[in-house]
């Protein structure tokens, strides 16, 4: 009976765990939200780090990020073609293709990237600064944290995610291109009508919100992760730890809503 | 700091204008720059018709279904939309068929047999035809039901197929007996046996007939030899012909003498006048005499074996 009890308690400290966490993520959300409308954020020093963040989690990985959608969009595109070919299903497989990457795997992927290179940092860093007193002394100084280094990672972050999974769709549709029609103009009439079948105004709307919302979980989690870090410098791993597992929790929920959006 | 600057910029750049460029491409894929032509096609049923559904020309998709709904008179209107560019396979002669084919999808399937004849003008009403394979399917069943009804009831327990399969075994079951199938085909053993014996008796007639046939064979040589042997029919009929020669010599010289009566008796008739009594008699002896002579060539005619006279000709 006690040990019922005891885990039912425990099921009540985890709920309320996962509520405050909650709570806390969509209040930072509603306070940055607030801000950005608030004209006087925008003066060149927070577009200034909105940039440099833009550099550090986009155009710094381009080339890597670019060679890695390229090598997974060619294998899964060599995949779907020939099992289609095989299955007499050709005809579909440019629209699989497109579903299959453009709209759901290379937004996850890229979501997951930058979740792994700039989200994890984002986490350490604003720990760190919450260990070391660092983000009180800001403040103290009349540069809020908000406005200087929060509110511009999630623009960032939110940026780097749209045009990166953009460019990486873009590169698949060409890689398709030339995987389904190969290099001439012969299958570009087809090619096109797959293309403007699959992309109704709700989808294109749909795949760039899904896209932010990936972008606002890769950075956002992991700022509130760090901001919870109680002072002690040993905390720091287990605040990027539980930041990086509710990033991924965050990412794959999406993910899910979104299918059951489009498909049920 | 102006290096990352740069950078940040132009894959801004570079990104808006990839952004646009597909905006652009994907506007123009779905017919935004241009108008949009509209068809009504009436059908008799909105199965399988749903917006969406594709109109194809050649297997290729030119349009697709909006809207469909009932006019005032409860029939089926079906709105589907082209873009203007492929709204030029839409002719005047152009059939509309519903497909739907038993994997995939419905579609509605153009057919233009007749590329020069006039457009179809914008918001024009065409009929839709159907040809559904499922719903060709329980007819089918229909019919297979009815034959499969036929069979059942061909193969009852009391039935045709019954009674003449027991026949069919009885009679397998005689044609086991002693006389085999004649017993089959006949009923019983005494007839099969009566048929027996009077194969039997006719295979004794026929070697009678056979021996007949022989001693007939025998006569016939026989008759050859006398006919043709030496001093045979043959030989006789020769010499008698000889001597049928002989006879019609006579014949023509008695007549050559005849003649040379006749002359004289011309010169008679210009000396002596008063003669004419004897010559009168005269001439009744000579036409006695032709006559005579006629008859004989008429017997030799007759007795004459070759003769080419019909009348004459030996059975």
């Amino acid at each position: 009976m006690n040990a019922l009890a005891a885990s039912i308690e425990s099921l009540g400290a985890k709920l309320v765990g996962w509520f405050t966490v909650g709570y806390g993520i969509f209040a930072f959300l509603a306070r940055a939200l607030l801000l950005l409308i608030e004209p006087a954020t925008w003066n060149r020093a927070t577009f200034d780090v909105v940039i440099k963040q833009v550099y550090f989690t986009a155009v710094q990985i381009l080339h890597v990020f670019l060679g890695y959608a390229l090598v997974i969009s060619w294998l899964i595109i060599s995949i779907i073609v020939t099992t289609a070919r095989d299955f007499g299903l050709a005809e579909f497989a440019s629209e699989m293709t497109i579903r299959v990457l453009v709209l759901e795997l290379l937004p996850f992927l890229t979501a997951l990237f930058i979740a792994l290179r700039s989200g994890s940092a984002i986490n350490t860093e604003v720990a760190l600064m919450q260990v070391n007193n660092e983000l009180d002394a800001l403040a103290h100084c009349k540069v809020p944290p908000m406005q200087f280094e929060f509110l511009p990672r999630l623009i960032g972050g939110v940026i780097s995610v749209i045009t990166l999974a953009g460019l990486a769709g873009l590169l698949a549709l060409a890689m398709g291109y030339l995987a389904i029609h190969g290099a001439g103009t012969a299958g570009f009439d087809s090619y096109t009508r797959t293309i403007a079948n699959i992309f109704d105004f709700t989808i294109v709307a749909g795949l760039l919100a899904k896209c932010a919302l990936f972008g606002l979980a890769v950075t956002l989690i992991p700022v509130t992760a760090g901001l919870e870090t109680p002072k002690k410098l040993f905390m720091v791993p287990v605040s990027v730890l539980r930041g990086m597992m509710r990033v991924f929790f965050a990412i794959f929920a999406i993910e899910v809503v979104s299918l059951a959006l489009k498909y049920i | 700091m102006n290096g990352m600057h740069f950078k940040v910029g132009l894959f801004a750049l570079a990104s808006l204008l990839l952004g646009a460029a597909f905006l652009v491409y994907l506007l123009h894929a779905r017919g935004f720059f241009e108008d949009t032509f509209h068809l009504q096609l009436a059908a008799a049923s909105a199965d399988n018709v749903a917006p969406g559904v594709p109109v194809v020309f050649s297997g290729i998709e030119i349009g697709r279904v909006t809207t469909l709904g009932l006019n005032d008179n409860g029939g089926i209107v079906i709105h589907a939309e082209f873009m203007q560019r492929n709204a030029r396979w839409l002719k005047e002669n152009s059939s509309f068929t519903l497909d739907k084919p038993i994997v995939g999808g419905a579609r509605i399937r153009v057919d233009s047999s007749d590329l020069d004849a006039p457009a179809l003008p914008n918001h024009a009403t065409m009929l839709l035809l159907s040809s559904d394979i499922s719903k060709e399917i329980p007819v089918l069943v229909e019919r297979v039901k009815a034959i499969l009804a036929n069979v059942e009831h061909l193969t009852r327990k009391d039935g045709e197929i019954v009674s003449t399969l027991a026949n069919v075994q009885t009679m397998t079951g005689r044609m086991t007996g002693e006389y085999g199938v004649l017993e089959g085909v006949l009923g019983s053993p005494e007839k099969a046996r009566a048929v027996t014996e009077t194969l039997d008796k006719t295979r004794s007639l026929m070697t009678r007939l056979d021996g007949l046939a022989l001693k007939m064979d025998g006569m016939a040589g026989k008759a050859d030899q006398w006919l043709f042997a030496k001093d045979g029919v043959a030989d006789s009929a020769r010499a008698s012909l000889r001597q049928i020669g002989v006879l019609l010599d006579d014949a023509r010289s008695s007549l050559q003498k005849a003649d040379a009566l006749m002359a004289n008796a011309v010169a008679i008739s210009a000396d002596v006048k008063e003669g004419t009594q004897d010559i009168a008699a005269l001439r009744a002896e000579i036409d006695d005499a032709v006559r005579r002579a006629n008859a004989l060539v008429n017997e030799i005619n007759k007795m004459w074996p070759f003769a080419r006279d019909p009348e004459v000709k030996l059975p």
